[in-house]
């Protein structure tokens, strides 16, 4: 230190007295003077340091009780008299009926508030200037609030007050009404009044009076108005006007709080929004007559539902609603597109039952109605897609791509597509279409994407292996008849299928496009091997098919071959034995075509292209001359072709648009008493005939029996061999959780009927695959409580050999 | 360094302020300087606009070489007030006269500084 080193010390001299010569009344009365001239503005000839210092002498003097006490109370008896002058003089009269004058009158009140405010605070900002010593040092003392905030509680005493505080609340209300009713009004005079209750607070509470008063009466209006409002709103205007007007209510609303309103209150009233606008009208909005939901989707109004949503996403029941009102509307479409179906299909059944006689202009019996059928399933399934199409879009437009409404999509369409029992056979048969030669002239491109949308909507189907059944049977049609637009394509579709349902799905087709290439092969083999040895007449084309890829379908007919052909397929058997031992050839002569050269008395050659089944026919002709005539029962006899069959082939020569026999009597019908003749007459512009064969069809009901009763032999197999895969894996399992085992694993093919799966866990139990366990479990004591439990006994390889597994 | 002492007659301007001590001192110091005491500033606030505020001029109740060591202060506050720590900040003790210190330490109270 400084003085440490000093030696002298100097005298230190006694500061200036203040004080005791001072009197503290007088002191008071020229310092309350000065206040009472700082209240009024008029600051200017004060001199602050005189004030300052007379306050920091009364508080030095133990006079600052006096000084505090002496100051409020002048602060409030100023305001008492500003109140009197500025705020009582523009009380609103309360008996103006016009809006707008009414606002205008709440504008007058809440500024002439805010001015008392100003003025206060600018006269206690300087006392708290000039008082400053007595804050610092009195007010801690005596434990009483500095006069900043002693003046903002006086304030709230003598203004925030009945009658003044209803006043000011009443005209901020009013202010917010008239811009609700699309008024405008002057947010500064609100937001103005709203500050200064935002920063009054009680003596020590942390609630400010905008909360405590104001806010619970803004939110009590709004509640009534807005209930009021949706009601109305709801009644007079349609769903897309109502949507669009609440959300410009919660624009509004938002824009209100932020701008003279408190953001606190933001939380609440958009509350109030959801619960009075949204919430109690959901379904009504959505049900909503020429307007709802579904006029909506029908429209495509994406902005529209793009709201919708948006709105209905802000309340917890809004979501749900939406996805019910959306898949009740998805599953209705869908009945409809099914019911189109049924009816149609209905109308031509009718049709047909009356009699082919009158209807059908062709190939006679099936033709008009399996024609119809077709388009119909066609149009079937681009119809789903169609609507596939317009939900995926609205979905991704308006739904903002929500999971979960996607999933309630999916859902419903699954569920309609399921009603409709035929859906496996539809898709299957529009793929068929798609993938066939010469159709539509689509590129490829083009037939891939539909292809693409078509996997969507298979994804849908629960019986996948009728679908495959069906599938099968057509791919088979095409592969046969060579009618594939391409092997690319078709591979394809079956990438696409093993992608969905796995390898074991589609192992069977790609059997078959296996066996094609084998038969090519061989058939490369068998020329070959004819070049070197004597050839029959016949040129001879035969594709070799493992039974098990191959649905063996169709009317499974016999047919003796004449000579000819006979020398030919022995022929064939011959090398195709000598090639595989031990295989086995059945001729499927049904499936085949030929090609068949004839001359007419036109002297025009043709070439035929006829069924294998109708080229035996048409040979019988072959040695006889034009008049002649073969009877029916001849050539029954002849071909042993069985009568359905046998109907339809002649009906396809004789009937059809190219007419190669005559029928004798002429008609559509082929009966047992028909006779045939020879047409030689027929002449046709083109070289080549086709000869009707019957194009893939949607099956009738006897067709569709056939296939349900394959199917579900298929599916009985497939559950057994389930059965018995998990109880090797697991030895013992209880009854119930064995069926749930099964039904998981078969629900990617089909959904297992539990009482089937139980029938074959008894069959299997029957025949000693398993064998069931009653076992008491030691917790329960009461006999009713046993458990069921299944052993596998008997594994193929351990035949005879029984296993006992226990439990525990 | 802020005393231009005596009457040098120069104008008010706006970021210099006058104080005049009782003993008829008068001290131009940056209201920069004089803001660092609350009691000042309150005293030379513009909006509260008192006479001192409106004439730029403070006449404080002090003798000179008191109000010359509170000025002295301040400046020394402005200065080093905002200063890193690290930075090496001179005593001020050093520099107060023991003469004047139970003036001066009353004077402090008063300027709250």
């Amino acid at each position: 230190m400084s003085t440490a080193r000093r030696i002298v010390k100097p005298k230190i001299k006694a500061p200036k007295k203040h004080g005791p010569n001072i009197s503290i009344d007088d002191t008071w009365s020229k310092l309350s003077v000065n206040i009472a001239e700082i209240l009024n503005h008029r600051a200017e000839h004060l001199s602050f340091e005189e004030n300052h210092r007379y306050a920091y002498n009364m508080v030095l003097w133990k006079a600052g009780e006096t000084l505090y006490k002496g100051t409020c109370k002048l602060l409030a008896e100023n305001l008492d008299k500003l109140a009197e002058q500025d705020i009582k003089s523009v009380f609103p009269s309360g008996s103006i009926d016009d809006p707008i004058q009414r606002s205008q009158e709440g504008e007058t009140l809440l500024k002439a508030v805010r001015k008392v405010w100003d003025d206060h605070t600018t006269a206690l900002s300087r006392l708290r200037d000039v008082l400053r010593y007595m804050d610092r040092v009195y007010t801690k003392q005596a434990g009483v609030p500095e006069i900043w905030d002693a003046g903002l509680l006086i304030f709230l005493e003598h203004i925030i007050r009945p009658p003044f505080q209803d006043h000011i609340i009443a005209a901020i209300l009013t202010q917010i009404q008239t811009e609700r009713d699309g008024y405008v009004i002057n947010r500064s005079a609100v937001k103005g009044c709203v500050d200064v209750l935002l920063t009054l607070k009680e003596r020590d509470s942390s609630v400010t009076i905008y909360k405590r008063d104001l806010e619970p009466a803004i939110l009590q209006e709004s509640e009534l108005f807005y209930k009021t409002e949706g009601e109305k709103l709801l009644e007079i205007s349609a769903a897309p006007e109502y949507l669009q007007r609440v959300e410009s209510r919660f624009d509004s609303e938002e824009s209100r709080t932020h701008h003279y309103l408190s953001s606190q209150t933001s939380a609440p009233l958009r509350r109030i929004l959801e619960n009075y606008l949204l919430s109690p009208h959901l379904y009504a909005i959505l049900h909503k007559l020429h307007s709802g939901l579904d006029f909506m989707i029908d429209g495509d109004k994406l902005e529209d539902l793009l709201r919708l949503y948006r709105l209905f996403v802000m309340v917890p029941e809004g979501l749900p609603s939406l996805k019910k009102a959306l898949r009740e509307s998805v599953i209705r479409r869908g009945k409809d597109i099914n019911a189109a179906g049924v009816t149609i299909e209905n109308m031509t059944q009718a049709a047909d039952d009356e009699g082919g006689k009158n209807k059908g202009k062709g190939k006679g019996r099936p033709p008009t109605s399996a024609v119809q059928t077709l388009q119909l399933a066609l149009k079937w399934v681009q119809d789903v897609l169609d609507l596939k199409d317009r939900f995926d879009s609205i979905w991704a437009k308006s739904f903002k791509s929500d999971r979960d409404v996607e999933a309630t999509l999916n859902e419903a369409f699954e569920t309609f597509i399921n009603l409709n029992g035929r859906s496996p056979e539809f898709i299957s048969l529009f793929i068929d279409d798609h993938l066939k030669k010469g159709m539509k002239g689509k590129s490829e491109n083009e037939v891939d994407a539909v292809l693409d949308k078509t996997i969507t909507v298979f994804r849908f189907i629960s019986d996948k292996d009728i679908f495959e059944t069906h599938y099968k049977k057509h791919l088979a049609k095409r592969l046969l008849q060579g009618r594939s637009i391409s092997d690319d394509a078709e591979r394809g579709m079956l990438a696409k299928l093993k992608v969905e349902c796995g390898t074991q799905f589609t192992q069977r087709m790609e059997g078959m496009f296996h066996d094609m290439r084998i038969s090519a092969d061989t058939m490369k083999a068998y020329h070959k091997h004819l070049a070197q040895t004597t050839a029959p007449d016949v040129e001879l084309s035969v594709i070799i098919q493992t039974s098990t890829f191959w649905p063996t379908s169709g009317s499974q007919t016999t047919c003796a071959f004449p000579e000819l052909l006979a020398k030919a397929t022995k022929s064939f058997e011959q090398f195709y034995l000598s090639r595989h031992t031990g295989r086995r050839l059945t001729w499927q002569k049904w499936l085949g075509n030929a090609d068949v050269r004839a001359t007419f008395k036109s002297g025009k050659t043709h070439e035929l292209n006829v069924s294998t089944l109708a080229m035996v026919i048409l040979l019988l002709f072959e040695d006889l001359d034009d008049s002649d005539f073969l009877t029916y029962e001849d050539i029954k006899s002849a071909t042993s072709i069985s009568d359905v069959e046998l109907q339809r082939q002649l009906q396809s020569l004789a009937c059809a648009k190219f007419k190669i026999l005559k029928k004798h009597p002429p008609g559509r019908e082929v009966s047992m008493n028909d006779s045939f003749s020879f047409n030689a007459d027929f002449s046709a512009p083109l070289f080549k005939i086709k000869i009707g064969t019957i194009a893939s069809k949607v099956e009738n009901a006897d067709e569709r029996k056939e296939t349900k009763n394959r199917v579900d032999e298929e599916r009985r197999y497939q559950m057994e061999a389930c059965i018995v895969r998990i109880m090797k894996d697991r030895k013992h399992m209880p009854h119930n959780d064995l069926v749930n085992e099964v039904t998981r694993q078969l629900t990617s093919r089909f959904l297992p009927n539990p009482l089937d799966i139980k029938k074959r866990i008894e069959g299997l139990i029957e025949r000693e695959y398993l064998e069931r366990w009653t076992i008491c479990h030691p917790l329960y004591s009461t006999f009713h409580s046993c458990q069921l439990i299944f052993c596998k006994v008997i594994s193929r390889r351990a035949k005879n050999r029984n296993l006992y597994i226990s439990y525990h | 360094m802020e005393e231009p002492q005596g009457e040098k007659s120069s104008q008010p301007q706006d970021d210099w302020v006058r104080f005049i001590s009782s003993d008829g001192y008068s001290f131009l110091v940056k209201r920069k300087v004089a803001l660092a005491s609350p009691t000042l500033r309150g005293m030379l606030d513009v909006s509260s606009n008192f006479a001192e505020a409106a004439m730029n001029t403070c006449r404080l109740e002090e003798r000179g070489i008191v109000v010359e060591k509170l000025l002295e202060y301040l400046a020394y506050k402005s200065t080093f007030e905002s200063a890193p720590k690290k930075e090496d900040i001179p005593d001020f003790m050093e520099r107060i006269a023991p003469e004047i210190a139970l003036e001066l330490l009353m004077a402090a109270d008063y300027y709250d500084s």
